[in-house]
């Protein structure tokens, strides 16, 4: 018996609410998990998959003022090879790499990025936007 | 398909360069490169084929990049088809 559904139960017994009551909460509670798990379940199917990593970089410092605009598409396929490659890196190197990101703020291991969870990582980037605003520049990373 | 594009003042031009013609040009220095690969694999214990797997993903992982660098009137564009 689930812990929402023996609430329930006590506050019928102690008669705070009553039977109809407790029958329609129990109801919400059989109903809220599998609720949730269809429309998650449904809408990331229906979402498409990213196909590329964009970098947009928008900055007023150029000669006089002028806009200064980056733009930079990355397919993620380069980005699966790219990780495939990062396996690849023996583990003492692997080790500084590790330490020279963390003393750099990015405290990431980057053993733990591995082919086999490659797939849900990006998944995880669809939902990815980065927006930097800084007075005159501006940064926006997003999946495509 | 390598498409590279300047532009200044108004002015500019689009070059477009076969890939095949690319890795033409750097197959010699791939074959003069591998073995010295292979034995550094050999040495620090990756596997040899895995890493030219996933050097070749790699390469054929860059169709659909796009680079593109804008300052007022002038114009860098990178694209790889």
């Amino acid at each position: 018996m689930s812990q929402e559904r023996r609430d329930i139960l006590e506050m019928l017994a102690a008669g705070k609410i009553t039977a109809e009551e407790a029958e329609r909460l129990i109801a919400a509670v059989e109903r809220t998990p599998v609720d949730a798990s269809t429309s998650v379940g449904v809408e990331s199917s229906n979402r498409p998959k990213p196909k590329y990593l964009r970098v947009v970089v928008t900055d007023v410092r150029g000669k006089e003022g002028s806009p200064v605009n980056v733009n930079v598409r990355v397919p993620m396929q380069l980005l699966r090879a790219g990780v495939r490659l990062a396996g690849l890196i023996p583990q003492p190197a692997m080790e500084k790499a590790n330490l020279a990101m963390g003393h750099r703020g990015v405290h990431i291991d980057l053993g733990n990025i591995k082919p086999e969870n490659l797939d849900e990582l990006v998944d995880q980037l669809n939902d990815l936007t980065v927006e930097m605003d800084e007075g005159k520049g501006k940064v926006r990373v997003f999946c495509e | 398909m390598l498409t590279l594009k300047f532009r200044k003042q108004g002015r500019g031009f689009r070059l477009w360069i076969p890939l095949f013609l690319v890795w033409l040009l750097l197959l010699p220095i791939v074959i003069v490169l591998l073995p010295f690969v292979l034995l550094a694999c050999l040495f620090l214990g990756t596997k040899g084929f895995r890493a030219l797997a996933a050097g070749w993903q790699l390469l054929t992982g860059l169709r659909g990049t796009h680079v593109e660098f804008t300052e007022a009137a002038h114009c860098v564009a990178l694209h790889i088809w």
